[in-house]
């Protein structure tokens, strides 16, 4: 590690943070025109956000969708990395290990408009309505690349052997997984909870198009924001940004802790 | 006891083909279906397939996507490989933490982190407040926002960090004595770059490139929102195909034509990557003869 290593870290930082940064400034400002200089700091902007029920609403249906996404993207993508760490452990017999990855990477791949106008025309197709769980099953499918990917990196770091001894003092597969390798990869599989929940409060484009009558905060907001910036806006990013650094933060304990 | 292994793959399958490639197939369907007044009727008619292919603004669309996700994955590993390679130097206690802040942005929504840009870019914002401030400039800059520029910008941002990632993962794996071993027989820093790092380090550059290719060609919401008067994509000319003008043909087959071309370059660039780790392969092994 030298000095020069140092400096490029932390102009990464300075350049990913910046922005996030200066929008949360902004939140604070007393000004209602968004511009430097800014001249006084004030919270009343996020006093307005408790009085706007459109962001309440959009918020209480973010986090209804945004939970069970979470849970179920999370136990999705340990199944699919249990099963891709058998593949690595007997590559032999894993031929549809390579299929296997690309038919779950290949949603995540597909331009996001053009996913969600094929799901809307099956959707239609078949007659089903449009709503939260259609939504969620469309965001869960985006999201189980990210925690198979987590997930599959954890069970690698799981010694097989621990599993083998398992077995063979006894304990059928299920029991076997349940008390051995569940325990070892409770962390991550909490990390994976909370990067899937947190995706599904960042989605826009599928919301758009397969949320219905339900409005995620995500679509309030980008409805709001095409038109114009305002100082209360600014904190509504603000509230929305440090539940997920709260949740970025959880997920980083819990994947350290194991 | 094999079988149950794997037994946990089948139901994650089946659910990313029913929700992920039952939609696609159903679009190919419609695309060469035939409008009746308000509904669509079974017919094997290429009227769609081919009012793209005759239609200049649609395969310009479509090449403009192209073009987006290509300028993207040829520039970010210029900006991620320093950052990679001194994560990767990083002491083992604090790898985690270079995690959490290269992840962070990830996860903050797109439209935080466009709206977080427009308050950097804008005629009011940070960069133009600078550079009026060191007496740079009489006037605000104002080709930084709502142009193509400004949207390329932001997609650099966005796409950055999947970029480190993806090289991260590959410097970690490959063994930095080789690089060091090189620097000891008096090879340059760029040289041991050129000789070592990167012929070794190219599955993850590869893999990389593809993903930040995708993401970014496939993003409608960066150039709409940023991009002002440029900011129409092939994404929104399908979603406005889809839903206003009610042609679902059309909007199927301008979609699975965008997919397909994408998946053709994505495609091209696995046989380059292919024949570049075959070649090298071949070059090692005549060298090590003679």
């Amino acid at each position: 590690m030298r000095a020069r290593d140092w400096r490029v870290l932390a102009l990464a930082a300075a350049y990913l943070y910046l922005p996030i940064l200066v929008l949360s400034l902004f939140a604070f400002s007393d000004d209602a025109v968004i511009a430097f200089p800014i001249t006084g700091l004030t919270l009343r902007w996020f006093g307005a956000l408790a009085g706007n029920a459109a962001f309440l609403d959009g918020f209480a249906t973010s986090m209804t969708i945004a939970i069970p996404v979470g849970a179920i993207s999370a136990l999705g993508g340990l199944a699919a990395a249990l099963a891709l760490r058998g593949a690595t452990l007997r590559p032999r017999a894993a031929w549809w290990a390579a299929p296997f990855a690309a038919l779950l990477l290949a949603p995540f791949l597909t331009p996001r408009t053009v996913l969600a106008v094929a799901q809307s025309m099956a959707l239609s197709e078949l007659g089903l309505r449009r709503g939260m769980a259609v939504l969620g099953a469309a965001q869960v499918l985006v999201i189980l690349p990210f925690t198979t990917a987590l997930l599959t990196a954890a069970l690698l770091r799981v010694d097989p052997r621990l599993e083998e001894a398992g077995r063979d003092l006894g304990a059928g597969p299920w029991a076997c997984f349940q008390r051995v390798t569940l325990p070892l990869v409770r962390g991550p599989l909490m990390a994976a909870c909370s990067a899937g929940m947190i995706l599904s409060l960042a989605d826009v484009t599928l919301a758009t198009f397969l949320a219905g009558r339900a409005q995620p905060l995500s679509v309030v907001v980008a409805s709001e924001f095409m038109r114009e910036m305002r100082p209360d806006l600014n904190a509504m990013q603000v509230v929305v940004l440090s539940v997920t650094a709260l949740a970025v933060a959880l997920a980083a304990l819990w994947r350290r802790r194991r | 006891m094999k079988a149950r292994r794997e037994a946990s793959a089948p139901p994650v399958a089946l659910f990313a083909a029913l929700c992920g490639l039952a939609p696609l197939v159903a679009m190919a369907v419609v695309s060469v279906a035939r409008i009746e007044g308000y509904t669509l009727a079974l017919a094997l008619d290429l009227r769609a397939w081919r009012e793209v292919a005759a239609s200049p603004v649609m395969r310009g669309l479509i090449g403009q996507a192209v073009f987006y996700g290509a300028i993207l994955a040829c520039l970010t590993p210029l900006a991620a490989y320093p950052i990679a390679l001194a994560l990767a130097r990083t002491p083992m206690a604090w790898k985690w933490l270079g995690a959490v802040v290269l992840l962070t942005p990830l996860y903050t929504g797109e439209i935080v982190r466009i709206y977080a840009w427009r308050l950097m870019l804008g005629a009011q914002g940070l960069i133009n407040a600078a550079l009026g401030w060191a007496g740079l400039i009489e006037a605000p800059v104002q080709a930084l926002l709502y142009t193509r520029l400004s949207a390329l910008i932001v997609m650099f941002y966005n796409t950055l960090p999947f970029m480190v990632l993806a090289i991260w993962a590959a410097v970690e794996a490959f063994d930095r004595r080789l690089a060091e071993a090189a620097r000891d027989l008096g090879a340059s820093p760029w040289v041991v770059f050129r000789r070592v790092t990167l012929p070794l380090t190219r599955v993850g550059l590869f893999a990389g490139m593809g993903v930040v290719f995708a993401l970014g060609a496939g993003d409608a919401l960066t150039p709409a929102l940023m991009g002002g008067a440029n900011g129409a994509t092939a994404m929104s000319m399908i979603e406005s195909l889809f839903g206003a003008a009610f042609d679902w043909p059309l909007a199927s087959a301008l979609g699975l034509a965008l997919m397909l071309t994408l998946a053709g370059c994505v495609a091209a660039l696995t046989l380059l990557a292919g024949r570049a780790r075959r070649s090298a392969r071949r070059s090692a092994r005549r060298r090590g003869k003679i």
